[in-house]
């Protein structure tokens, strides 16, 4: 009897280990545990969720080296606990996501592009609040943590609000790139206020170039970098309080602020001199096709404005950093608003609850889930602890340090606004005012819609 | 390889159930009510009663679960709210009759429904006529079907090399504006002209639904008796004169069948407005307005709601089709 | 047939204008497909900078090049050398016309000329050759910008071809899709078949309702239905399975085959079936021998249709399907082959003459069915 226990526990024994080390062998783990700047305690310390061989259905929008990059993340959680966690993506997850919780088949973790659909599924009843004790932690360990807690706490069926979001990974949009070298040979400065920014278009202008390159096609989704530069400058024209405001819907949308927020976006988009292809270009350029003018021979355009994530989008083998730089959207010097600094994030909900889920979340508490994806490319956190060291580009660091010194960092507002107007109205009113439109008149049209669906 | 078996397998017990529900199905009826003995004459009508709903039945199953039953759902839906939970009486109706974007949406739909099917089946009536007289016909039949078999998401891309728009002065790269570059104009944003966006948005079904027409009408054109057409070749009728008086009448309902299956793809429409436009500038369609309000909007009653509204509209379609149904019986 | 061939042949100029607007036609509906073929050969840059027509004949190019890096540099005579080629040797070299130093005049030289920056001398030949001398030794780690402006032959690439093709899991991808794609093709025609001829030839009360309820269906938009039914399966313990999305796609396809089918198999000719219900046979046997051998160029025309539909779904695929291993179809395997930004042309491309190239093929191989209409033309006339 005895031995026989002995046996079969040895074999048992044997037999994890193995296993172990097989799935170890199988799964891309791109840094050696141990080695390096990382955080390794961290992943140490997952060893004791307790959650081996749970099985963990997480979907997002996240595809192709996007995909590539969390899985690696995931890879790590699955090293270091054994559980079975994978990722699956789709471009039309908005849609998905609506269909799977409606029908009862949804993942266990969801991943949000946009808190607004997270808040609409909270509404429903399809997302569990995260657990006890979350909202402290993101409070201490993240910059500005309020803020973060703020727009991860939604209202569930019953009307009471709960943290059902966690962030992570976060993109800069108030970024402006350029072709260093070009700057260098028109012997044009990196402009500090907005006051500069305006008088370097001129100059620009003055010289026979064309300083931007704007582009709002998106396909179906034509419009939305129009509402990026609207937010963005409503932040360098009114204080974070009217922002919010705004965005909560507590003043219309027609307030003078707003309507003079979007004509200061027409003093950039509806100036004939000031945009590559003139202003009749700015609404049917694709967004993904605009930024390639910086980099044309001659340049198109000197200055793109657009969110960290569009290097994706520069000709093949541009070196970020060497061939193209960018700078921060400067604040006017002469309105004391600070260094104002637009966001965004994907929000992480759970969807369908379970121990490995609120393990998952758990994970993605720790640096170590940070620092894999900082250590490769196109990731921000405003995790405060990481060890910056190990970002995979210098540009990336640079970027977190304008998220992590912002005075004021507001998250883009036609993400929180209900779908219909921040994915909907606004997108197109923005393309109407574009085309020529009264400012006034689009944003009564959106003012009107927002009502109508409240 | 595993799969393959199982998949070889569950296709052919899929198929083969089927053949056997109907080949069993009418055994059991012919066993049961047998055409012979003492009842033979009353057993001949109770079985001609049930015989039909044999033939019928699997259709019917599917149908009434996979599509009636998600109909009703919709009109319980389109009283509920914008989580489909609480009755909210007609406000989502009353909300529709003052939205702009749906009557907007209305107009775009009706012009949608005069051009693209009347378009497509004339190109698809031509097509079939001319390719079915020539040696290399299927070779063009093939190219002018090709449309159809690409996905709506290629569909897009290719439209978008015609349609580009770029500044005046820099190279273009949209077919459409090359050409009229080329030939002195000056280059136009097509995509976003409201109201002409619209036509050149049919253009792109059109150009995809012509092959349907073409291949469903070739089949009836080949279908027509020669003797018809021999004897009017003795009579000396000119080509164009058998063909718009001899075979078109003859074709007559096929080229019907034709027009309202597309005018009911038309009714559908959201791919090409939604990939292309999303309904911006003044291009917005029923079908696209009802995936904005169910996926972006969130609010599943007022989606609902309008998806009644497109079936309210082929009403007038199966009216006409009840009573074509009608006429044919007392042929 | 012989007809037509006679009238065709009796005029030539009519025949000649036959061809002449078949071929007019043709060039119309291919020009905007011919243009993203040739795009998938191009890569993503060239895509979106010039059309697609110049790709096929040799073009002028504003291109950046960037010298070798400074540590390069050897000392020659007292000065700094670096040199090196403009073009890629990959994609072949092209002919200078003019060359610049600097992004304000990109123009400025004629190939041969020496310009001057700072106190570098820099020139660049007509076949590509750079030459930088300087009396200082060079600094920095990147090597200066040349602007030039080339005559180039067309490039082409397959490498679209070789993402696309040889990505992970493609083939097992096809196999899913072809597990879907069979059955959804062959069950609804069947179902349809036998139900078409119901409502067109047998008399039971309701026809004409019945018939219409089904056009009506016709119209039903398919996003309404994706929760309620999804719903159904995991509550009857479908859950996401091929046995699921053969339903959805059998009943999303059956009310236009019931509708095509019911229109052809009712203008069958009556004498027909009038006589063998006279001699005796069944509805069973009539369906069975004489309809559905009649409706072969219908059955196979909505086949067709149906087999395109299927394929190309992603849709329905994505909510009745999961996005596992076992379960990802062609379409959804090459949307994960683009970012989830979108905008790789390049790929879609490719892709898109990938998956074509099923569906042609089954085109063709139908086709003979549909010619089996001249047989059902004969017996209607006799």
């Amino acid at each position: 009897m005895n031995r026989l226990f002995w046996t079969a526990a040895a074999v048992a024994a044997l037999g994890t280990g193995m296993g172990a080390q097989a799935a170890l062998a199988e799964q891309h783990l791109p840094f050696a545990p141990g080695e390096g700047a990382f955080n390794w305690d961290s992943f140490e310390g997952l060893k004791d969720l307790g959650v081996e061989g749970e099985e963990i259905r997480i979907f997002g929008p996240w595809m192709g080296p996007d995909k590539d990059l969390f899985d690696s993340v995931v890879s790590y959680f699955n090293a270091a606990t054994g559980a079975k966690a994978t990722y699956s993506g789709s471009d039309s997850f908005e849609q998905q996501i609506v269909i799977d919780t409606g029908a009862g088949s949804p993942p266990n973790v969801a991943i949000f592009p946009q808190p607004g659909l997270a808040s609409d599924l909270a509404a429903k009843g399809h997302l569990t609040p995260l657990a006890e004790g979350t909202e402290d932690w993101v409070r201490e360990n993240y910059a500005a943590g309020q803020s973060w807690v703020d727009l991860g706490t939604f209202a569930g069926p019953d009307g009471n609000e709960d943290l059902y979001g966690f962030f992570y990974k976060s993109d800069v949009k108030s970024l402006v790139w350029y072709v260093p070298e070009n700057f260098e040979d028109a012997g044009y400065e990196v402009p500090e206020t907005m006051e500069d920014l305006k008088a370097l278009s001129d100059q620009i202008v003055a010289d026979g170039g064309t300083p931007w390159c704007i582009g709002l096609g998106s396909g179906g989704a034509t419009g939305w970098p129009a509402t990026d530069w609207v937010e963005d400058l409503m932040l360098r024209t009114q204080s974070p309080d009217v922002y919010d405001k705004w965005v909560n819907h507590e003043i219309p949308f027609d307030d003078p602020a707003v309507v003079a927020a979007i004509e200061e976006f027409g003093a950039f988009a509806r100036n004939e001199k000031y945009v590559d292809g003139g202003s009749g270009a700015v609404a049917s350029t694709d967004f993904r096709d605009s930024p390639k003018g910086l980099f044309s021979s001659p340049p198109k355009c000197y200055m793109h404005r657009q969110a960290s994530f569009i290097p994706a989008f520069f000709p093949e083998g541009t070196l970020v950093g060497e061939d193209a730089d960018f700078f921060y959207f400067p604040a006017y010097a002469g309105k004391d608003l600070g260094k104002p600094v637009l966001g965004g994030g994907t929000v992480f909900g759970i969807t369908e609850d379970s121990k490995g889920a609120q393990a998952f979340i758990k994970f993605l508490q720790s640096p170590i889930a940070h620092e894999v994806w900082m250590a490769q490319k196109g990731f921000l956190t405003p995790h405060k602890g990481v060890n910056t060291e190990v970002f995979g580009d210098p540009t990336l660091k640079k970027m977190n340090q304008i998220l992590l010194e912002a005075d004021t960092f507001r998250f883009d507002g036609s993400d929180l606004m209900p779908g219909a107007i921040g994915a909907g109205a606004f997108w197109t009113g923005m393309v109407d005012y574009a085309g020529g439109a009264d400012a006034k008149a689009v944003a009564t049209q959106i003012e009107e819609t927002w009502k109508s669906v409240e | 390889m595993e799969q393959i078996m199982w998949a070889l397998f569950t296709m052919t017990a899929g198929v083969f159930g089927c053949v056997a529900y109907f080949f069993v199905a009418n055994r059991v009826l012919d066993a049961a009510l047998p055409a012979r003995g003492e009842n033979a004459g009353r057993n001949i009508n109770r079985a001609n009663a049930i015989r039909p709903w044999l033939f019928l039945f699997p259709a019917l199953a599917v149908l009434g679960i996979y599509l009636v039953y998600p109909v009703l759902n919709s009109i319980w839906l389109s009283f509920t709210d914008a989580s489909g939970t609480r009755f909210v009486g007609g406000d989502n109706w009353r909300w529709l009759a003052g939205d702009e974007k749906f009557r907007e949406s209305l107009g775009n739909n009706a012009l949608w429904l005069i051009v693209v099917p009347a378009a497509s089946t004339f190109f698809g009536l031509i097509a079939a006529a001319l390719t079915d007289r020539i040696r290399w016909g299927s070779f063009a039949k093939a190219l002018i079907f090709m449309p159809m078999a690409i996905s709506f998401v290629g569909a897009s891309v290719i439209w978008k090399f015609v349609y580009d728009y770029r500044g005046e002065g820099s190279d273009q790269i949209g077919l459409l504006n090359a050409v009229v570059v080329a030939l002195g104009g000056s280059p136009e944003a097509w995509i976003t002209t409201p109201f002409w966006n619209n036509f050149f948005l049919m253009v792109i079904l059109i150009w995809i639904q012509t092959g349907f027409a073409m291949v469903i009408l070739s089949a009836a054109l080949r279908g027509i008796p020669e003797e018809t057409i021999e004897a009017a070749v003795l009579d000396g009728a000119s080509p164009l004169q058998i063909f718009w008086r001899i075979k078109v009448p003859q074709i007559w309902g096929t080229i019907a069948v034709v027009w309202t299956t597309i005018t009911i793809l038309v009714l559908k429409v959201f791919d090409i407005v939604l990939a292309m436009t999303n309904g911006q500038w003044g291009s917005q369609v029923l079908a696209n307005l009802m995936f904005d309000w169910m996926f972006r909007g969130g609010d599943f009653g007022r989606a609902s709601t309008i998806a009644l509204v497109i079936m309210l509209l082929v009403t007038p379609i199966m009216v006409w089709n009840i009573r074509n149904v009608r006429k044919e019986e007392r042929r | 047939m012989s007809a037509s061939n006679a009238i065709a042949g009796r005029s030539p100029a009519l025949a000649w204008a036959v061809h002449l607007s078949v071929v007019l036609l043709v060039v119309l509906w291919t020009i905007p497909t011919a243009g993203l073929l040739i795009s998938s050969f191009r890569d993503r840059d060239q895509i979106s900078t010039s059309g697609w027509w110049t790709a096929l004949a040799p073009a002028e190019r504003n291109l950046v090049a960037r010298s070798k890096a400074p540590d390069a540099a050897r000392q020659e005579g007292g000065e700094w050398i670096i040199e090196g080629n403009v073009f890629d040797e990959e994609e072949g070299a092209g002919t200078v016309t003019a060359f610049g130093v600097s992004s304000r005049s990109p123009t400025a030289f004629a190939p041969g000329d020496v310009a001057e920056r700072g106190d570098a001398r820099i020139t660049v030949q007509a076949d590509g050759q750079y030459r930088i001398a300087s009396e200082q030794q060079p600094e920095g780690r990147r090597g200066t910008r040349l602007f030039v402006t080339s005559k180039e032959p067309p490039r082409w690439t397959v490498e679209n071809y070789r993402t696309v093709l040889f990505s992970e899991g493609i083939g097992r991808s096809f196999l899913n899709t072809m597990t879907v794609t069979i059955p959804a093709t062959v069950i609804p025609i069947l179902i349809a078949a036998f139900a078409a001829y119901a409502l067109a030839w047998m008399e039971f009360p309701g026809r004409a309702l019945l018939l219409a309820v089904v056009v009506g269906l016709l119209v039903v938009p398919l996003q309404m239905t994706l929760i309620p039914l999804l719903r159904l399966h995991n509550s009857i313990g479908i859950g996401k399975a091929y046995l699921g999305i053969w339903m959805a796609h059998t009943a999303f396809g059956l009310p236009l085959a019931i509708y095509l089918l019911r229109n052809y198999i009712a203008g069958l000719p009556r004498e027909i079936i009038e006589s063998a219900r006279v001699d005796g046979a069944t509805d069973f046997q009539i369906f069975l021998r004489i309809v559905l051998p009649l409706s072969y160029p219908a059955l196979a025309s909505f086949a067709i249709f149906q087999f395109l539909w299927v394929w190309n779904d992603l849709l329905v695929a994505t909510v009745f399907l999961g996005n596992n291993e076992d379960q990802l179809v062609m379409t959804g395997r090459l949307r994960e082959l683009l970012g989830s930004k979108g905008g790789e042309w390049e790929i879609l491309a490719a892709s898109a003459f990938v998956s074509i190239a099923v569906p042609i093929a089954v085109f063709f191989a139908m086709q003979k069915y549909l010619v089996r209409g001249l047989l059902a033309g004969s017996v209607k006339g006799g």
